[in-house]
Parts: C-alpha cells; structure tokens; sequence
C-alpha cells in the first residue's frame, strides 16, 4: 500500500526508541491504518464508539487524579490507581499537544477484569481510533476495555 | 561514432551547464550573508544567515530549552521576536495561543534568519549551558530509584539555584535510535559546583531511565543542559513547608541541604508522602538534618503501609497533617514538588488555611 | 503556422486547457486541490514554471538539437531542463514567502514531474510552434491550470461538509468533478483550431 511521507513518519515514530522504548505497534505486521479499521470492525460488532469508550477513560482518569494519585473506588465498581511521572510525551501521529506520562489501572469488581491506559492512549483512542499494535506492551484490547468500563 | 560523443557531450555539457546555474543561483538566492541577532537590546551576536533561530543561538552558547531536538514538534522553545521574523509559520501556529501571537511570541526552531532580527529572553537563560560530566557513583536508594554523582569537567563549574533541574541527554543506544533529554531535579546543595547529583526514578518503558538503569555504568560520561526552572528559595524568614512524594524529594533534598549549611533558622517541615514502607528513602539523612537544624521537623506519611512492615509513624494522606506544621499562615511559604494531582489536592488544602497563594511555589511534575 | 499567439494564449487557457482537455498535470492537482490558498500558490508557480521552461526547451530545441542532429534527445534533454528549473523556482519561493514553502511541502519538487510542463514542450515541438507561440501556449496553459485547480479547490471546500458516500471520498469524488468539468470543456473542443 503506497504510504504518503506523512504516514512514513508516523509510522517511523511508532517504532520502539522513538517516543517509547517499547514502541507502540509491538510484533504486528501490519500498518496503522490495518490496526485501526480492524479494531473499528470491533468497536461496531460490540456496538461501542471509540468516543463513548474515550469519554469514559477520562471520567475514571479524572477521578483518580483529583484524589491524590492513589487507590479508589469510583461508584462502587472500579477499583482506580493513577501513578503520575515527570514529563510529557508527544503524539505520535505528529500534531502539536504533549500529554501527561502516567499509568491509570482500572479494575471492574464485578467481573475481576483488569486494564491499563495512559492519558496518551486515551487521546489515540479518542482522535484517533488507536489502540496499538498486537503484541505491544500497552495495547488495549477494545473487548476487554469494553467489558471493564461498561460490562458487569 | 561521432554521433556517440556528440551526444554525450551535447547532453553532459548541457546539465553542467544547469547545474553550475543553480549553484550559482543558490549562493544568490540563498544566501543570507551575515546577519546580527541582538537579544535584549543589549547582546549581539553576528552569525551567518541560513538557519533555524534555535540553532545559531545554541551554536553561540545561548541554550532555549527544547524536547525535540529543533523538529517543531514540543513547542517549548518560546521566544519574544521584535522584529526581523517575517510571517508566522503553519508549523508554529498551533502551539502558539491567540495572546502569544500578538505578543510576538515565536518558536525559535521554526524561525529561518534570513536578515537582521531582534529578540527577547529570559535573562536566566544566559546562564543556561551544555556540560559534560562524568558518572562518578551510582547508587540504588529503592527497587526503583536511583541517585547518580555526575562530575562536571567541561566546564567544571556550574551555578545553580537549589530547587532548578537540567535536562539529561541519553545518547542513541540500542533501545533507542536518537538522543533524547529529559528534566531531572538537582539533588545536591549549590555550594558544592563541581558536581551535581540526581535522583532517578524507573518509567517502565522509559527511554531515559532504561538507559540509566541498564546501559549507564560509573565512569560513562554524559552530557546535560541546564540549569533550568524558577523552583527556588525565597530569601525571606519566613516559615516553610515542604511537600514532595517519590522522586519529587530531590529538589527538596538541595534545598534542606544549603539552608542547613547556612545554619538558617527559620521554621521548617518537610512532609514527605509515599505508599508503603519500601518506597522511602534518604529517611537517616532526613533524620540527621531533623537532630542538626533547629527548626527542623521531618515527617514521612505513608498512605498504604503493609501491616507487617511495623510502620510506627503518621498514615494517610498530606493534606490531613498540613495544619499540625503551620504556626502563622501570613507567614509562611509552600514549596510543593511531584504529581500534578498531589500538588492540586495539597495546593487546595493550603489556600483553605489560608496560606496567600503567591507564597506557594511548585515544581510540577507535568 | 500561422496562428495568431494571442489565439494560442486565449485558446490554451479555455477552450484546449491541458488539465480538463488534454487531462495533464493530474496528480499535485487531486493532491493539492483540498485548500484554495495552496492551490492558488501551486498554480502560480506551475504558471511559472510552464511559461519559462516553455520559452527555454524551445531555445535548446532548435539551437542545440536541431542543428546537432540530436532531435531524439529531446525527452532527456526538456526533463533536465524542467528540473533544473523548478529547484530555482523553490530556491526563488522559500526566500521570498516561507508560509507557502511549508504549505506546498512535497509539491513544489514534485512539479518536475508533473506531466503538463513535459506535455506542453511536447506539443510546441509536435505543433512546430514559433518562439512566440510558444511562450503564449506555456503561459495560456498554465494559466488554464491554474484555473482548473483553483476551480476543483472551490468545489471541494463546498462539499466538503456535504454526504459523500465512504469508498468516494477523497479522490473518488474529486475524479468524477474533474470529468465533469471536463465534459462542459469538450463543449468547447474545436471552436478554436491551435494545431
């Protein structure tokens, strides 16, 4: 598939080294844009926008920040931790902005089911639909994500 | 046969001749010839027109900070333009607010001289430098945090204020296919200024700190700008409290460290807010500045500790304890350094006991 | 021949316009044409580029070639010429207006190949057209270009917001305007006899 320069370099940037040692398509062939419109099929099949989901992250990711970075239960389902460290991390799909470095892991108490996120991620699944390569160290399954935010 | 060299001549002679046009063309067009940066009515510097702003500053020992590398994508090498600029770029526009824009506020990475230009900096960025160092020591304090000695040699001085950070170049390594910087806090009193110390703590997947962590080994050098931040002490009597959490204790640590050697005597508390037993730190130094300074008081707060760890001090959060340390709120400065949201939550606690808001000084994490 | 070069000018702009008669100069137009600001920039400087390079190959043409016997060189020989040219016109742009340096980005190199300037020394050389003649149909057919562009640009900001079925947007639907267009401009094809 012919790649404008633009998308080379975006996709130079999702190379581990770049902006994250680990990179953020993992052991996965495929170009962005494969990762992406597969994981929308996804989205559809459960019948979730990747906004809804987005919106949530951050309502949870807002939460945990306001209480001091630690441990919490928000409504009585999600178990929330926020570890913050110094420093910003650029997008990799080349637009201005920075985003906040840190770790979200959100437990639901229903069904034991636990994920992980970054304000990074949140911003990539809420613009851009992505959410990493196969095999990548932070990918976010939108099943699971689906299942802990909205799933009993 | 004659038809070969003809053609071959016909056609090299031809696109030497283009080519030599467009040299000729390009150190017309192109050329830029010598120009005159002035900084703050006052520094001139003539250098030779062609290239980014941000680059013939550094080339000339002037350092504005910059994450990127000159690539417009981090936006953090803001300067005021008078005049000499030309238009706005596409590429600066985003990172630049409305205010900004009409306060002629430009990125210096984007700005090509072209002809004489007239600028505006901090004045605190004259002191900013490269510096090489070397690794002297490294040490482990916790399972995740780690103090290096770094001793400067080129140059071999620095002058900082107790609560700046500088930035740390990590070179390409295998991991990681360019340099990158990152800010880190001196941890070390400003009087010693042939050596500097930084506490580091793990981001997984960090390509900074994997490098420390697993590539830098005593005696590596290594270089780093700085020094940077207006994260210092206000030379006032007033009193003080501290708050820092996690790797936020270094710029406390340099504070403590110069006022004890300057045998002040003003009030002072530091609380120091971690999770459980294993992530403190530095507690015996804290412990010997507590017995050696007068006015001293150091309080570690652990908000989650392990109920076989027989943690016998405070539990819970800062904000609960803010109050037991502040004797006369007029009077009283707050030095906050860590997570935004630790500062936000700490910050609100403060104005709630009415420490004046401008007496609250932070370093942020983000 | 014995057209008048004024005919050729008018003719090369409107009624044989190299982009929606001749369909020449395709692909910076799909890509560019999304802004009008930048393709009233490109059109502009593939204006200038075509009316010059026009004005040089006819002068390599028949004082280099001809008289040289190398008449078969011509492709190589017009493309160089055509390169060389377009790195001084991005030499020329990025002195005098940055902005529209970073808003052409790849484009401005990218005219070197655009089919239009080769095409358009192609057919002086086919039409055995006089130096004047050739210099007018160069500017008539940029200017034509230019036209073409800036119209598409218009078009696609107006329906940009507008429904556009998934596997059309983009070029899909870009490519069905511009054969639109063109079919009004073979309303025109044979009012004006420049060959």
């Amino acid at each position: 598939m012919k790649l404008t320069p633009r998308e080379k370099q975006i996709q130079a940037r999702m190379q581990p080294g770049a902006i994250t040692i680990n990179g953020f398509l993992g052991d996965d062939e495929r170009h962005f844009h494969e990762i992406i419109s597969d994981d929308r099929r996804t989205l559809e099949r459960l019948g979730i926008t990747a906004q809804e989901l987005a919106d949530k992250m951050k309502y949870l990711t807002d939460r945990a920040f306001d209480n001091y970075d630690e441990t919490m239960i928000v409504e009585e389902i999600y178990e929330v931790s926020y570890n913050t460290v110094r420093g910003r991390l650029i997008c990799p799909f080349m637009h201005p902005g920075s985003y906040r470095k840190g770790e979200v892991v959100v437990k639901n108490l229903k069904n034991n089911l636990t994920v992980k996120w970054t304000p990074l991620s949140v911003h990539m699944i809420e613009v851009h639909g992505f959410f990493e390569g196969k095999g990548s160290k932070n990918r976010i399954e939108p099943e699971i994500l689906y299942r802990v935010l909205f799933g009993n | 046969m004659v038809a070969i060299v003809t053609t071959v001549a016909v056609l090299s002679g031809l696109t030497g001749f283009l080519a030599l046009l467009l040299i000729l063309a390009e150190s017309v067009v192109a050329n830029y010839g010598e120009c005159t940066i002035e900084i703050n009515k006052k520094k001139k510097l003539e250098v030779i027109g062609g290239s980014s702003l941000l680059s013939l500053l550094d080339e000339h020992g002037i350092y504005l900070a910059s994450a990127c590398g000159g690539r417009g994508s981090c936006g953090y090498c803001k300067c005021t333009v008078l005049d000499g600029g030309g238009p706005v770029l596409p590429t600066e526009k985003p990172f630049l607010s409305i205010e900004e824009q009409e306060a002629d506020v430009r990125l210096a990475c984007q700005i090509k001289v072209k002809n004489d230009i007239f600028i505006k900096i901090p004045e605190e960025i004259f002191n900013i430098q490269q510096y090489k160092a070397t690794v002297q020591k490294i040490i482990d304090l916790t399972y995740d945090i780690k103090e290096l000695h770094l001793k400067l040699f080129e140059p071999p001085e620095i002058n900082f204020k107790a609560g700046q950070y500088v930035q740390l170049q990590t070179p390409a390594y295998e991991k990681s296919r360019q340099p990158v910087s990152r800010a880190y806090s001196i941890s070390s009193s400003p009087e010693h200024n042939d050596h500097i110390e930084l506490i580091i703590r793990r981001v997984p997947d960090g390509i900074c700190t994997t490098y420390v962590f697993d590539y830098l080994r005593e005696g590596d050098s290594i270089e780093f700008t700085g020094p940077f931040g207006d994260f210092y002490i206000r030379e006032t009597e007033a009193d003080m409290i501290f708050v820092a959490g996690g790797s936020g204790k270094a710029p406390i640590k340099a504070m403590v460290e110069l006022l004890h050697s300057q045998n002040s005597r003003r009030r002072m508390a530091y609380l120091f807010g971690a999770r459980t037993k294993k992530d403190l730190y530095y507690t015996e130094l804290f412990d010997e500045f507590q017995k050696k300074m007068q006015n001293f008081t150091f309080v570690p707060i652990l908000s989650n500790p392990e109920e076989d760890s027989e943690w016998k001090g405070k539990t819970g959060f800062i904000p609960a304890y803010l109050n037991d340390y502040i004797k006369d709120p007029e009077k009283t400065e707050a030095y906050l350094c860590g997570s935004p949201g630790m500062i936000a939550a700490v910050e609100k606690k403060l104005l709630e006991l009415n420490i004046p808001k401008d007496k609250i000084y932070y370093d942020s994490f983000a | 021949m014995e057209i008048s070069p004024l005919i050729i000018f008018l003719a090369a702009i409107f009624t044989s316009n190299i982009l929606l008669t001749n369909f020449l100069g395709m692909c910076s137009y799909l890509s560019v044409s999304r802004q009008i600001e930048s393709s009233f920039g490109l059109g502009l400087a593939v204006f200038f580029v075509l009316t010059l390079t026009t004005a040089i190959n006819y002068v390599v043409y028949h004082y280099l070639l001809i008289p040289f016997d190398l008449v078969y060189l011509r492709y190589i020989i017009f493309i160089v010429v055509i390169a060389a040219f377009v790195q001084l016109t991005e030499m020329v742009i990025e002195r005098i207006s940055p902005v529209l340096y970073y808003t052409l980005g790849i484009f401005l190199p990218l005219i070197t190949v655009n089919c239009a300037i080769l095409g358009v020394s192609l057919f002086m050389v086919i039409r055995d057209y006089n130096f004047l003649q050739s210099v007018l149909f160069g500017a008539g057919s940029g200017l034509g270009w230019l036209l073409a562009i800036l119209a598409l640009a218009g078009i696609r900001e107006r329906i940009r917001y507008k429904f556009v079925p998934v596997g059309l947007q983009g070029a899909g639907m870009s490519l069905i305007v511009t054969g639109i267009m063109a079919l009004a401009f073979i309303g025109f094809s044979g009012i004006v006899v420049i060959q």
